[in-house]
């Protein structure tokens, strides 16, 4: 029975073999090597792309500054008021209004806590402007 | 240039010299794109899934072990990604796993089939298989894959491979002995 189907077997294949397989259109296999050209550029410029770049250099030292900054000014007891005052003394009247809005408003927090929300703002915004400069000279 | 064993193309594309890669599509793109128009349906996205099929192979090259022949692990890659579009499309097509398998079918004479009309009856006998059964037969007649490798390729068991592949034959066998008879038909 199996030496029967296996001649069937063999029958068939070589039947089969007589006919042809689709193939796809002309430039098919161009449009491959394209495709695989493109992929092995993306994939040679992200090799030589640093893993951290230049502006994840830049946030992290700004960060770690405004945290030392925190850190000293919450070690001296400068608190959200003195920073007000300070401010008065240097008599910059509009801009001292707004900053005395904004701490009497961040009063409540520890100045730590409103140090970091405040640098991490600034961070976002670094962030987003550097990613976008990167963008437009790429 | 003498044909080459694919390993030699492999080495050469994972050494930097992309060009080769063109040797590998060459040789594969008939068989790669018949899998995939027959689960795809359609001409335009069965092109799209070959060439997306050959670029997954260029970007995995790496990982490729030489367990398998290259060529079970490229028709593998081809018949997961026409699988997953036709899911991702919600693509149903209405079966065409009605071919009844009829008593004639146990034995059929193909050299009674007139060589100069060989390859249209291929060619229509196999469009009436099941994406399936016309994979299996694909892989196990013109390819000559062993049952193994079809399993590795489709993720099916052994058995089940088995039987598919003697039902799709049977199909075969019914379908060729209807144009046949068809052809009769018309001629007298």
């Amino acid at each position: 029975m199996n030496m029967k189907r296996e001649i069937e077997d063999k029958k068939l294949k070589a039947f089969l073999k007589s006919g042809q397989l689709e193939s796809p259109g002309p430039d098919f296999s161009n449009r491959v090597m394209n495709r695989v050209f493109e992929e092995k550029a993306a994939l040679e410029q992200v090799k030589s792309e640093p893993l951290l770049g230049k502006g994840f250099w830049i946030i992290l030292a700004l960060f770690a500054g405004l945290m030392a900054v925190v850190f000293v000014m919450q070690g001296s007891g400068i608190s959200g008021g003195q920073t007000f005052s300070f401010l008065k003394e240097v008599n910059t009247s509009a801009v001292a209004t707004g900053y005395q809005n904004f701490f009497e408003k961040l009063g409540a927090v520890p100045l730590s806590v409103a140090g970091i929300l405040l640098g991490t703002s600034v961070l976002l915004f670094l962030e987003k402007y550097l990613s976008n400069r990167s963008y437009v000279v790429s | 240039m003498e044909p080459k064993d694919d390993n030699y193309y492999i080495e050469k594309v994972l050494s930097g010299e992309t060009n080769y890669f063109s040797y590998i599509v060459e040789k594969y793109q008939d068989i790669v794109f018949s899998i995939a128009l027959k689960v795809l349906r359609n001409r335009e996205d069965a092109e799209e899934m070959a060439q997306e099929s050959f670029i997954k192979a260029y970007k995995s090259l790496g990982s490729f072990r030489g367990s398998a022949k290259f060529s079970t692990w490229l028709y593998r890659i081809t018949y997961n990604t026409c699988i997953s579009e036709t899911r991702k499309k919600k693509q149903h097509f209405t079966s065409t796993d009605d071919v009844q398998i009829s008593d004639e079918a146990e034995e059929m004479n193909l050299d009674g089939i007139p060589e100069e009309n060989r390859a249209r009856y291929i060619k229509e006998a196999l469009e009436k298989l099941p994406e399936d059964e016309y994979t299996l037969v694909l892989l196990y007649y013109f390819e000559e894959k062993s049952v193994d490798e079809i399993c590795t390729v489709t993720g099916l068991s052994a058995s089940n491979a088995k039987v598919k592949l003697f039902r799709a034959r049977k199909k075969l066998y019914t379908i060729l002995n209807e144009m046949l008879k068809d052809e009769l038909h018309t001629i007298l």
